[in-house]
């Protein structure tokens, strides 16, 4: 069962386990600058506006409704992540594990392959959390990924129409699955009881400053560090018989108003602005993990930057490279109440 | 409408202490009517003005639609539509939340809603 909630969507598998619960966010971020260069995490400036399709039934497009699932507004350019968070299960002071399959119009974000429910553990093309807090976009290189930049469908920039040839879907895609009950008691034992979870990370931001077509897709955009990990369990260990799967549309934030009656977001910062007010950037290592090779697919896609050179426009306004400077490291696998030593 | 005068004119002069932009013949210009009508209007002697006047009131001295409108005993005209075109689904909503807290209504606003997968 798929629950929509405050702007996140919550993926519960009662049947499985009454607490296997995940949390999936989409966060608004600043573009980082599509100029070569790699850049850390930008910060999350809190969750897009999430509605219903079904509510908005009347104005939204047929194909929406045949897709179900919810929506959410994006500038043309304006970048996002998705945030994971694992339901935390006290009697066995562990986070309940999925695997997790996101594709943006249909072209896997991990492998560039097209979308199938399957999970595929040789050239893995998921995800697992709570090892995997965050994906910020296409994984195009092991360590680095390109970050999710929103791009009318249609316009040529986005993975799915530079791989396929197609504007056909759009939007982002979603397929969870939990671990087996027997797996998750026999990996993580009954333990005494104790308060309170500390393995949440959060580099989230909370900021003050914090005739188009409806359907966005997203394209690759600048170069971010990012690892997206192998997957630490057994392929057995995953319950394939449980799974839900979410359509997520990206609406053009100027159709917004329209659909919902409810204004959009304003325009997020740009990193040059960021940078100059001095806020964090992020960095995360888990020293514990193995990241995954990059895909090939989606190394060879045009960046938007690079493909609007191609085609002489300027599809990012204000691109300018910057140097960020107050980068917090945060670091997995501290046990609760660890303090972290940190670098001065 | 007495209070809705009073509260844009202590709201307007409120702003003016820092900002010359606030005074009463600039904000009247930038709302489109006539000085001796937002003086009227702020001491009671004249009806508030029509709704897209207050919008655009709400607009330059950065207060809330609904909140103007409601001082000035209106309802905007998206609610009203919203009402007439559901009058039974409203009217009984409303009724149960009226004297519910604000926390409560929060709770409401904030329910979990099921997501329909759908095919693709």
């Amino acid at each position: 069962m798929i629950e929509l909630q405050r702007d996140a969507l919550t993926f519960s598998f009662p049947d499985v386990h009454p607490e296997a619960r995940l949390s999936i966010d989409f966060q608004r971020t600043l573009r980082i600058p599509d100029d070569g260069d790699d850049y850390p995490l930008p910060p999350g400036l809190g969750r897009f506006p999430t509605r219903l399709v079904d509510d908005f039934s009347k104005e939204v497009p047929r194909t929406w409704l045949q897709h179900g699932g919810v929506m959410l507004p994006m500038y043309q350019s304006e970048a996002l992540w998705l945030n994971f968070e694992c339901g935390w299960v006290e009697m066995h002071r562990a986070q309940y594990p999925f695997a997790v399959k996101i594709a943006a119009g249909k072209i896997n974000a991990v492998s560039g392959d097209a979308w199938s429910d399957r999970l595929q553990r040789r050239s893995q093309d998921y995800m697992v959390a709570p090892e995997q807090p965050w994906l910020d976009g296409f994984c195009v290189e092991k360590g680095f990924i390109r970050q999710f930049v929103a791009m009318p469908l249609g316009s040529g920039y986005s993975a799915e129409e530079q791989l396929t040839g197609e504007a056909e879907f759009g939007g982002l895609q979603v397929i969870v699955y939990p671990m087996k009950r027997e797996v998750f008691e026999r990996r993580f034992p009954k333990r005494p009881e104790r308060i309170g979870d500390a393995s949440a990370l959060y580099r989230h931001m909370d900021m003050a400053v914090c005739g188009a077509a409806a359907d966005m897709a997203l394209a690759p955009g600048g170069r971010m560090h990012q690892e997206i990990y192998e997957d630490p369990f057994s392929f057995d260990d995953w319950d394939r018989e449980h799974t839900s799967r979410c359509f997520v549309h990206l609406a053009n934030s100027l159709v917004w108003r329209a659909i919902t009656g409810s204004d959009p977001p304003s325009v997020p910062p740009t990193a040059k602005e960021y940078k100059k007010a001095g806020l964090p950037w992020y960095d995360y290592y888990d020293d514990k993990a193995v990241a995954l090779g990059g895909s090939k697919k989606l190394d060879g896609l045009d960046s938007v930057a690079v493909m609007g050179e191609k085609k002489g426009d300027v599809p990012l306004p204000e691109n300018e490279s910057v140097t960020p400077e107050n980068i917090v490291n945060l670091r997995r696998g501290l046990n609760p109440g660890q303090v972290r030593e940190g670098s001065f | 409408m007495k209070s809705f005068g009073t509260y844009v004119r202590k709201q307007r002069e409120r702003l003016r202490a820092g900002d010359p932009e606030y005074s009463l013949r600039k904000v009247a210009a930038r709302i489109g009517v006539a000085p001796s009508f937002l003086s009227n209007v702020e001491r009671g002697q004249e009806s508030p003005p029509s709704e897209p006047k207050i919008h655009a009131l709400a607009s330059v001295l950065g207060e809330d639609p609904d909140v103007l409108l409601a001082l000035a005993g209106k309802i905007s005209t998206d609610l009203q539509q919203a009402i007439c075109h559901r009058p039974q689904v409203f009217a009984r909503l409303i009724r149960e939340l009226k004297d519910l807290p604000d926390h409560a209504v929060e709770q409401v606003e904030q329910a979990a809603r099921q997501v329909r997968e759908g095919q693709w």
